[in-house]
């Protein structure tokens, strides 16, 4: 069975090019069912995968590869063709990964049948939902940094498919091309990261790598260059800080996308990278330290702004932000497993999160919050869902994200205190903004009637998987957790700086009060926000309205990148006036010019100088000949012939003369 | 006789002649002149070749042929004084002045 | 066998025929032309099945006495370096071909010119003798000054007088260099590979006067800042298949004549040269992709991309390692299909709106489905997504560079980024947002577009996910090639 997980990949691919060029543009089309389908066997065989990982004992690491092109190198002095390797490196997070990954593509796909229904490109969507998840599962089985960066790469342009769904909005046409150009921005720093990975080690190879610095081949110095060039990327992947900007814009594509791609999956990869090359940041502590404070900056920033939006996706997607922050945060602490448990529960709870809002946006079409109110009579389901993942994202035991939030507290504890408290404050909001939410949307009184009187349930089809969802979101922590079973499904590697971890004990107490003050910042979002017009929010408001407007304007990071393409704008206009003006006109018609000034002064020359000798012999004689003709002109032989005389004799007499 | 004296008598004959051909109006009597300059070289070649090579030919042969030339040139120069003559009804010279350029 | 020659001169043949068919049996000239270019593409494509990709040397080799009493010989021959090419030019000759189908004016001279300069581009990938090579790199030169001059835009004759003296005085260079090699050769010659074991008797300082003469030509046709401003003004005033031959294949000539001549000749001058040669590359990718955002023309900023692509093939080569020679084949390899795809993309637009202008078009993916996927594929293609053929040869030409020119690597990475830039822009405005009322009725492509362009989008994704068809071919000549080169 592990022998063909590379077809958990393949199948999607294939599904994603059998609709895209075996059916036809329908809205009854009957591309989702194939979709769903493919997606169900993958989840199948992941779970298999998952199971076989899980019941060996130790972590078990299979790898299997095919080769792919040969490439001319030369290493060590030596010129051959280097086999590349195409393959797959199954070990507990690729397996746990998997799970999450086809699970949630799966809700989404079921989910999206009632969500996008009636959709004139139905199919098209399907097969873009398809490829991502083939090449998200690429990502997460492959062997080689080389086909992980392509699947990247490939992620990163379903993800700008998917956000331009709608393209003939202004809006998300703008947006992926935003989340795309931010994204590849970070891909900068992980390109780099490879050549040099591959200008040190001379291989793409995961299990390579992790022998090369076993064996020192990679430290110190270069080792903290790979490491914060692939964080550079992850950085832009997971939307941390200061590229988390394409993210709350990436909102415009439609809802299951974003609780597929930008919640769960594709915003996970960069952790899921980190993760993958986890040995090559335990050789570098600075890279580490680097990760877990921009992990922390993102967690605390992204909470923050998450308070005051207005639009109900926009909160979720700074929720994310924040999450992703908290995710990093661990793994640069040295929270291995915690950070990867993390993503797995955020995973479901957060897609729950965001088919909720598509099931409210569905039902109200509206994303502003402040259109909402009331309408968890109309909308039970999708309210009682919505609570649980509430629950399990603000850390109330014993829901999910409890398990996973303590576990990464617990290692930022043990890796500095100082860290501990902040990331704290930014679970504290987390539970606040998410309790704002649930008031304003679903508690009060209803705000706009006529949109509150057109609301209903969503059909079958969408709360369907937001149940399984939800009940995952209860569960998953606990059954995760139990007896330490992540741990040993995530070992970290013999290179663990163990004695760090052990050095400082997490007092019970701490993990009990943050418990404590998440239910009181839950209890302060419930008082604030209670009532039709939550007077006590907006009065706040007022008194801070500087703080208000600071972070409503994304504390002016959006500002700063505008201002960076602008000023990559003007250079480019530069460039070209450069190239039309000065290169052009000046060095290469600047020849010709010389060119012709040379050619003109030749004939010049030419024309006044050599021409004007010749002319000037001829101007002579006719001269000459003219006054002699004036001498003799009466045209008397007798005269001529005197002449004649006159000068024969003239030479008679100097011949005599000798 | 010698040498000098017939170059003597030559350089008279052709003094005379130039003389005749400078000053006569009448274009028969520059004609004459001009054959009496003819003569005077004849004489000259005649001279040199029996004084200095006695046993040559030579100077007789272009003698002679200087005696045909002039004769043609005669015939061609009486020819066109003839001509001159039909049209202009004239033989003084200073009234024939067509070739003034 | 005398393959090459039949692959080469076939074109020649049929551009006589052409000659002597009149002038208004239009349909016959065209058959005539694409029989041609077809014969040549199959051969040249049959060659694949007999070429041996362990050996680095010469095959299918053809030596003839030419002009005996100057050593000047008839020598063709291919290797993992030039096969690639001559597929390459084979087959957008026919693609090129299969595109002018709808020019109408003056056909019989436009097919003809357009045979001859397939003559001329395939004889440069073939030639072993210098003087051979000579010729047909001139032979190149006319028809394009005719093909752009009367076919061209509305600056044609501005353009194609600039194209052709500018490669002209290039080529007047390059003159000097063959001279200057053949009288310091013993026994004088213009054999290629006789004169690649001779360099070792030349001083350094003859052979970088030698070297630069070769760049000179070569800098001009590849285009290399900065001599690249020819190359804008010439694809946007040629007519469309032209542009797409001029950015497929002849741009082409300049990297392969680097390679083969500069490199494999004058090997102290090539190293002398590297320090300057990778600034060169990475203005090029950096500058050209910041010269692409500014533009407002598509074929322009499709033109720009081209000096910014033909810089990582500089950058490779800059590289001196045969990972980056490598990349730097592949890389001319995947830009001729991608770029050449789309100049026709660009071109269909352009016979349908009449307008080039990025602004005038918008929310067209809604109304020409067809035509806007192809456009996205090979958009994303050229700005180098994985899983294409244009990120394969970038990133081994990034990989080759990179043990050398750490820093300068790094920089062009930033090229990239550009790339994506000026590429999604153009997208976005032209292809998402609200229609624009004005393109209400635009048809999408024809059956006759779809036939030149689909075999390229189609060997652009087969490429990029299987690179190893490429990369087999030429590796071992690369090897051979760079195996006394120090890291």
């Amino acid at each position: 069975m592990l022998e063909h997980v590379y077809l958990i990949a393949l199948i999607p691919l294939a599904a994603s090019l059998v609709i895209l060029f075996g059916f036809k543009e329908n809205p009854r089309s009957r591309a989702p069912y194939l979709g769903i389908a493919a997606m169900l066997w993958c989840f199948l065989q992941s779970c298999a995968v998952f199971h076989r990982v899980a019941a060996s004992a130790l972590p078990l690491s299979y790898e299997a590869n095919m080769e792919w092109f040969r490439l001319p190198v030369q290493i060590a002095g030596k010129a051959f063709a280097l086999p590349l390797q195409l393959g797959v490196l199954i070990d507990g997070p690729a397996a746990l990964m998997l799970c999450v990954v086809t699970l949630v593509s799966l809700m989404v796909q079921i989910y999206s049948l009632g969500y996008m229904h009636g959709d004139p490109r139905l199919r098209r969507y399907y097969a873009f939902l398809s490829f991502f998840t083939a090449s998200m599962l690429g990502l997460v089985v492959s062997s080689d940094l080389l086909v992980t960066f392509m699947c990247w790469e490939l992620v990163g342009v379903s993800s700008y498919l998917l956000i331009g769904f709608w393209f003939e909005k202004p809006g998300p046409a703008y947006a992926s091309k935003k989340a795309f150009i931010t994204t590849k921005l970070g891909d900068c720093g992980l390109y780099v990261a490879l050549l040099l990975l591959f200008t040190k080690t001379g291989t793409f190879q995961i299990s390579a790598l992790r022998e090369s610095v076993a064996h020192g081949y990679l430290a110190g110095a270069a080792a903290t260059a790979v490491a914060l060039g692939m964080l550079l990327g992850c950085i832009g992947k997971s939307a941390q800080w200061p590229l988390f900007i394409w993210l709350p814009d990436a909102m415009e594509g439609p809802t299951p996308v974003s609780a597929l791609i930008h919640a769960a999956t594709m915003v996970a990869a960069g952790i899921y990278l980190v993760a993958r090359t986890y040995f090559i940041y335990l050789a570098s502590p600075v890279a580490l330290e680097t990760a877990a404070w921009i992990g922390l900056i993102t967690a605390f920033l992204a909470a923050t702004m998450a308070i005051v939006a207005y639009d109900i996706k926009r909160v979720l997607a700074f929720s994310t932000i924040s999450q992703l922050g908290f995710m990093m945060c661990a793994l640069g602490a040295g929270g291995y497993a915690a950070g990867l448990f993390h993503l797995t529960t955020h995973a479901f709870f957060k897609s729950l999160l965001f088919l909720g809002a598509g099931s409210v946006i569905h039902a109200v079409h509206t994303n502003d919050m402040r259109r909402m109110g009331g309408l968890s009579k109309k909308m039970p389901i999708t309210f009682v869902t919505m609570v649980l993942a509430t629950l399990a994202i603000a850390g109330v035991p014993p829901f999910a994200g409890y398990f996973s939030k303590e576990l990464i507290l617990k290692a930022v504890y043990q890796h500095s205190p100082a860290m501990f408290f902040l990331l704290a404050a930014a679970a504290l909001l987390t539970a606040f903004y998410m309790t704002r939410l649930i008031m304003l949307t679903f508690l009060g009184a209803p705000r706009e009637e006529e949109l509150h009187q057109h609301a209903h349930e969503s059909p079958a089809s969408m709360t369907g998987p937001m149940m399984l969802l939800a009940s995952l979101a209860v569960v998953s922590g606990m059954a995760l957790a139990h007896a330490g079973f992540i741990e040993r499904l995530l070992p970290l590697s013999a290179a663990a700086p163990a004695e760090e971890l052990a050095a400082r004990e997490f007092p019970e107490w701490l993990g009990a009060g943050v418990s404590v003050l998440g239910a009181l910042s839950i209890v302060l979002g419930f008082l604030l926000y209670r009532g039709p017009a939550f007077e006590t929010a907006k009065a706040l408001k007022r008194r801070f309205s500087g703080l208000f407007e600071l972070l409503e304007n994304r504390y002016g990071f959006d500002a700063f990148f505008l201002r960076l393409v602008e000023a990559a704008d003007a250079l480019s206009r530069f460039c070209f006036w450069f190239d039309s003006q000065v290169v052009d006109r000046v060095f290469v018609d600047g020849w010709g010019l010389l060119t012709l000034i040379w050619a003109e002064a030749a004939q010049l020359v030419d024309s006044r100088l050599i021409d004007r000798t010749v002319d000037g012999f001829g101007l002579l004689s006719l001269d000459l000949g003219g006054g002699l003709r004036a001498l003799v002109r009466d045209g008397q032989v007798q005269e001529y012939l005197m002449y004649v005389a006159i000068v024969v004799s003239l030479f008679a007499a100097l011949l005599l003369m000798r | 006789m010698t040498l000098s004296s017939c170059l003597l008598l030559s350089g008279a004959l052709f003094l005379i002649g130039i003389f005749g051909a400078l000053t006569r109006r009448n274009v028969i009597g520059i004609l004459m002149g001009i054959e009496l300059m003819f003569n005077a070289a004849n004489l000259n070649l005649a001279a040199f070749n029996h004084f200095l090579h006695p046993g040559g030919v030579a100077g007789q042969c272009l003698a002679l042929f200087i005696i045909a030339i002039a004769a043609a040139e005669v015939v061609v120069g009486l020819a066109l004084v003839l001509a001159i003559n039909r049209n202009a009804d004239t033989v003084y010279v200073e009234e024939f002045n067509l070739l003034k350029g | 066998m005398n393959t090459l020659s039949l692959i080469t001169f076939i074109p020649l043949l049929g551009a006589i025929i052409v000659l002597f068919l009149p002038k208004d049996r239009v349909r016959a000239i065209q058959t005539t032309a694409i029989a041609a270019a077809s014969v040549s593409f199959i051969l040249s494509v049959a060659l694949f099945f007999f070429f041996d990709r362990a050996t680095p040397g010469m095959q299918f080799v053809e030596h003839a006495d030419w002009i005996p009493s100057m050593g000047i010989s008839y020598f063709l021959g291919v290797d993992g370096l030039s096969y690639p090419l001559l597929v390459l030019t084979t087959l957008m000759t026919l693609v090129g071909l299969i595109g002018s189908l709808g020019v109408k004016n003056r056909v019989k001279e436009y097919f003809f010119w357009f045979l001859l300069l397939d003559v001329g581009m395939l004889g440069v990938f073939e030639a072993l003798d210098l003087v051979l090579f000579y010729v047909f790199w001139e032979l190149c030169l006319v028809p394009m000054y005719f093909l752009i001059g009367i076919w061209g835009g509305p600056k044609k004759e501005y353009a194609a007088i600039k194209f052709f003296l500018y490669t002209l005085a290039g080529s007047v260079f390059m003159l000097l260099a063959i001279l200057a090699v053949y009288f310091n050769s013993t026994p004088h010659t213009f054999d290629i590979l006789a004169l690649m074991k001779a360099h070792s008797a030349w001083s350094l300082r003859f052979q970088i006067l030698v070297f630069l003469g070769f760049y000179l030509a070569f800098a001009i046709k590849v285009p290399a800042f900065p001599f690249h401003t020819w190359l804008p003004l010439a694809h946007v005033e040629a007519p469309t298949a032209v542009s797409v031959i001029l950015a497929a294949v002849l741009l082409k000539m300049g990297v392969y004549g680097i390679l083969r001549i500069s490199y494999g000749m004058l090997p102290l001058a090539f190293h002398w040269f590297l320090p300057y040669l990778v600034v060169i590359a990475v203005v090029n990718i950096v500058y050209g992709s910041l010269c692409a955002m500014a533009q407002t023309d598509m074929k322009k900023m499709v033109a720009y991309s081209s000096v910014n692509h033909m810089g990582y093939c500089l950058l490779g080569i800059a590289g001196l390692s045969a990972t980056g020679f490598s990349g730097a084949v592949f890389q001319m390899i995947a830009h001729g299909i991608i770029t050449g795809a789309l100049f026709l993309l660009v071109g269909v637009i352009y016979d349908r709106a009449h307008t080039r202008d990025i602004a005038a078009f918008g929310g067209l993916a809604a109304k020409v489905p067809v035509y806007g996927a192809f456009m996205f594929l090979l958009c994303f293609a050229s700005l180098g997504l994985p899983g294409l053929a244009g990120f394969v040869g970038e990133f081994l030409c990034f990989l080759g560079a990179f043990a050398r020119w750490k820093v300068y690597t790094a920089v062009a990475v930033l090229g990239v980024l550009a790339t994506a830039a000026f590429f999604l822009r153009m997208l976005q405005k032209v292809f998402l947002g609200p229609l624009n009322a004005k393109w209400a009725e635009l048809p999408d492509m024809t059956a006759r577009e779809l036939i030149s362009i689909a075999p390229l989008a189609a060997l652009s994704v087969i490429i990029g996910v299987w690179p190893g068809w490429v990369l087999n071919l030429m590796n071992a000549t690369i090897l051979h090639m760079t195996a006394f080169v120090k890291p």
